[in-house]
């Protein structure tokens, strides 16, 4: 990891109310590398009426993953929020601005919603992760990569990647506070 | 549906046993055995044969766990259909073969062979026509050509540093010693061997917006097919040695087009100009079969298109990784799809105008 910080002073919002979903969601505060999905899988009997989910289910579930460089979550710096989030039928679109356009960290923030979102959502959900369109210098490289299975599909089966994403969380003092999500996290990897 | 196509893809056998995504496929061009590989890092095989109301039917032969530390992304088969070859995540290549017990009766699949060398995950591997020469790539962004020695030993002929990306797949020209190679970096590179010195790349396809994920040449070799992230399936003619030039794109899928496969098909009627069939499949979950012939009214090098089947949700919500055309004679209609959903299954592919009317 190199020791270039990509934005030392970003701009911190203040984090709205709870959660903005009706329907209330303990994942908000989970670890990122949660195992279970948090909704079960619709059964053979429920199938014919799937759920809905709106833009604040999406949000509540991605809002609170930090930044890797900083000790805030990605709705206080503003990379996240629930406008920036499409939802359509059986596909989830999630836009995100990154702090700075040079970031650096943005793969890797891209990659942490994706993981999120895959292991929260049922299966039936086809993601799109992309930066916010004039957002990042690298737009299209880093759109590309984070949507490109084979290489998610690799990432998460390199032990190297998630070990580097909890170091640079661990890094920030935050997260400390947290210690007991990252006893969870250490476990499923 | 809306549409009113003349062949209907049913399907013929679900194929479980794999734990985790299936990658990929390859269907013995030999014997009755189709193997499937997986994120699971297994391999398993399945015979297929005719029961007495010419049902084809289809069991899980052998589970070969492999032995790979990764995910196992695809599979290929020597053309004498003996040997297996896998590609991992784990960068390595596995050679496999099946022993023969004391009485000359096949047994357990063995690891003959273990080709190492790249230096991060393989993605795809193939054996050329004659099966003399192998092929592998890896997103370490080479391409190696091993060239296939008695007992199971390799020599690496050639380490082709040409794409700037991931070399996603690797396919040979169907007679020739012509191997193409698509990657991240949008590209489709054509390599020979100068028999004066080494292999080079000579040609290089450009007109995809994204990702070439697969390639299939067509069985007379005068096409190449492949498959993109762009949504789109083209088609580059040869005209030349070296020469290939775009001649069609393919559109109408919704997502990546993951997998494409050129077989010889299985017309209703004989046609003298026919280049046989192409199915693609990918994101969107939708298996397209186009049948492909050449344009005997015109001057121009533009081949006739018709899309002649199409099957959605082929894997219910779930991506599809691979669609492949069974190669053996008598099952040219026949097609294995391997998905997100864990399944890999076979398709039959139907004329069936005649019965609506």
């Amino acid at each position: 990891m190199s020791g270039e910080i990509f934005n030392p002073n970003p701009t911190v919002f203040r984090s709205s109310a709870k959660s903005h979903s009706s329907r209330s969601l303990s994942t908000a505060k989970k670890s990122l590398w949660i195992n279970e999905p948090e909704w079960s899988q619709p059964d053979q009997e429920t199938d014919e009426e799937e759920e809905a989910i709106d833009q604040d289910e999406i949000f509540d579930l991605i809002r609170n993953i930090y930044d890797p460089e900083h000790p805030n979550t990605l709705e206080e710096l503003h990379v996240v929020s629930a406008p920036q989030i499409d939802i359509g039928e059986n596909r989830v679109k999630v836009e995100f601005t990154p702090t700075v356009p040079h970031c650096g960290m943005s793969t890797l923030i891209g990659l942490s919603i994706r993981v999120r979102l895959i292991r929260s959502l049922p299966t039936r959900f086809k993601l799109d992760i992309v930066v916010k369109p004039g957002s990042h210098q690298s737009e299209n490289a880093v759109n590309k990569q984070l949507n490109d299975k084979e290489r998610v599909a690799a990432a998460l089966e390199n032990p190297a990647l998630p070990y580097s994403l909890l170091f640079v969380c661990v890094s920030t003092l935050r997260l400390i506070l947290n210690l007991v999500d990252l006893k969870d996290a250490i476990k499923t990897i | 549906m809306d549409e009113d196509l003349p062949y209907t893809l049913s399907n013929v056998a679900q194929l479980g046993g794999h734990e985790d995504r299936a990658w990929h496929i390859a269907w013995n061009p030999a014997k009755s055995l189709l193997a499937s590989c997986s994120a699971d890092k297994s391999v398993k095989l399945f015979t297929y044969s005719h029961d007495g109301e010419g049902t084809l039917n289809f069991t899980l032969a052998a589970s070969i766990p492999t032995g790979h530390l990764k995910t196992v992304r695809s599979v290929a088969w020597s053309p004498s259909g003996r040997t297996l070859a896998t590609a991992s995540f784990d960068s390595n290549i596995g050679i496999w073969e099946q022993e023969l017990d004391d009485d000359g009766n096949p047994g357990e699949w063995e690891c003959a062979s273990l080709l190492e060398g790249h230096e991060t995950e393989c993605k795809s591997v193939a054996y050329s026509s004659t099966g003399t020469l192998l092929a592998s790539c890896s997103r370490d962004k080479t391409v190696w050509i091993w060239e296939v020695q008695p007992d199971s030993d390799f020599e690496c002929m050639g380490v082709l540093m040409e794409h700037t990306q991931d070399v996603k797949c690797v396919a040979w020209h169907p007679t020739e010693e012509i191997l193409a190679s698509g990657s991240y970096d949008d590209t489709i590179k054509l390599y020979v061997d100068d028999p004066q010195d080494d292999w080079f790349c000579c040609a290089t396809l450009t007109g995809h917006q994204s990702t070439v994920w697969s390639l299939s040449w067509s069985p007379n070799g005068k096409y190449l097919a492949s498959a993109s992230d762009d949504k789109t399936v083209r088609l580059w003619r040869r005209n030349g040695e070296y020469d290939f030039k775009c001649v069609l794109v393919l559109e109408g899928q919704e997502r990546s087009v993951y997998s494409v496969s050129w077989g010889v098909g299985k017309s209703s009627q004989e046609n003298d100009s026919s280049l046989g069939w192409i199915a693609s499949a990918g994101g969107d979950g939708v298996v397209r079969v186009w049948d492909l012939s050449e344009n005997p009214s015109s001057t121009a090098d533009v081949p006739l298109v018709k899309l002649i089947a199409r099957l959605p949700a082929a894997h219910g919500v779930f991506d599809i990784n691979s669609v492949v055309w069974c190669p053996r004679k008598g099952y040219e209609d026949l097609l294995a799809t391997s998905g997100d959903d864990v399944v890999t299954q076979t398709l039959q592919t139907t004329y069936q105008r005649r019965l609506r009317q």
